[in-house]
């Protein structure tokens, strides 16, 4: 009976395989004159069809966009400022990163808006004749982003890796915190027998 | 499970601090020399059993193993299981340190009233009835929760059906899994260590006895 429930629950936690957080991954970044984004969980996942809300700094909302089936997502500005993106997944697992329109103009290469970022605003006729004037140099910029797009994902799964270093380290962290509970108890129950 | 920084309202966020500072306070006093190891041990387990992922539709849930700890140490899981909860946080990013308080409570407090719900039928001396409770205890602590989980959620302007709904059900592997398991530990506990349930739920009179 023993044996059967203890290679049954063995088997189960064999299924459930895969040592990996579910925290949420949100990452923006500027890509030409819009914003992309990633956002999945931790374990690799991404969250296929799922709403991004976008704010300005006073909180108000000025937008949102879906993710596709890859977790990805694009935004284009309509006004100048800070942007905050924020999702909520449910069930408590939100994330929320803040980007500075700004970055947006500077990317693009208008030296003119890189002079007076706080006031531009990027209208679609000014990407349309931005983009015409310099077609080699969009094409590159495209071109590098879907290049470094993996290496990106590589680096943020990265970050979120949980290594055997971290697991023992935590381990160790609780073995010390208790070892000092016992010992601090240990000495007042000697005091107490002493006195 | 673990809710993260930025979900909860300041004064949510500000309430289960305190709450889970008198959980702490409490379970400090209850936690006896004889208990710390098996705290320590428990706190170890609930700290690793989160890395043990369930995938499940677009989200995946981990084991929590918060009924054991409960079953085991009453009052005691609250620092047990708030220092597994500050190392995640710490070392996994799991939920966050200002929501540490919050998540320590809705964690903790399941712990704690399993212990009350089930500790007569632990202490029985059919191993199979104890067993029985043992998962009751596990797949109870779960559930529980999950319910306490989507209250701080809905505390915080989120809809409370709808989202206790999402992370009840997201959770019923995990509730299913944590009752064999809990019900299989107690099984084992009481065939190698019967002693093991009295011993900590009357610590004192065990003492006496032994000496």
């Amino acid at each position: 009976m023993l044996k059967i429930l203890t290679s049954g629950f063995v088997a189960l936690i064999l299924t459930v395989s895969g040592a990996s957080a579910h925290k949420v991954v949100l990452s923006v970044y500027p890509s030409g004159a819009m914003f992309e984004g990633e956002l999945g969980l931790s374990n690799g996942d991404m969250s296929e069809d799922q709403l991004v809300e976008v704010f300005d700094e006073r909180d108000n909302k000025i937008g949102e966009t879906k993710t596709d089936g890859d977790g990805f997502f694009t935004y284009q500005p309509t006004q100048a400022g800070i942007h905050v993106f924020r999702a909520n997944l449910g069930a408590g697992h939100v994330a929320e990163v803040t980007v500075a329109a700004d970055q947006i103009q500077a990317s693009s290469g208008g030296a003119q808006a890189a002079a007076m970022p706080t006031t531009a605003v990027v209208t679609p006729e000014a990407i349309v004749s931005l983009s015409s004037a310099l077609p080699d140099r969009d094409a590159v910029a495209k071109m590098i982003r879907n290049e470094l797009r993996p290496l990106r994902q590589e680096i943020a799964a990265y970050k979120e890796k949980n290594d055997l270093q971290s697991i023992l380290g935590g381990i160790g962290y609780i073995v010390g915190i208790f070892g000092i509970g016992m010992y601090v108890a240990a000495r007042r129950k000697l005091k107490r027998a002493s006195s | 499970m673990h809710i993260v920084d930025g979900a909860l309202s300041t004064e949510v966020v500000v309430g289960g601090a305190i709450l889970t500072v008198a959980g702490l306070g409490l379970g400090l006093k209850k936690l006896d020399v004889e208990r710390i190891p098996a705290a320590g041990v428990l706190s170890a387990t609930f700290f690793v059993a989160s890395l043990i992922h369930v995938p499940i539709g677009p989200s995946s849930v981990h084991l929590i193993l918060n009924g054991m700890a409960g079953l085991i140490l009453g009052w005691a899981a609250f620092p047990a299981l708030f220092v597994g909860l500050l190392l995640q946080a710490v070392f996994f990013g799991f939920g966050g340190i200002t929501v540490l308080g919050a998540n320590a409570f809705n964690i903790a407090l399941p712990a704690v009233i399993v212990y009350y719900v089930c500790r007569h039928g632990i202490a029985q001396p059919s191993a199979k009835v104890a067993a029985v409770w043992g998962a009751i205890g596990g797949a109870l602590s779960i559930a529980l929760t999950t319910a306490l989980v989507a209250f701080t959620l809905a505390l915080s302007g989120e809809e409370f059906l709808p989202a206790a709904k999402l992370v009840f059900f997201a959770h019923l592997p995990v509730m299913v899994i944590e009752g064999l398991l809990t019900g299989a530990a107690v099984l084992l506990a009481h065939r190698v260590k019967p002693e093991l349930f009295h011993a900590l739920t009357e610590p004192t009179m065990e003492v006496s006895q032994n000496a």
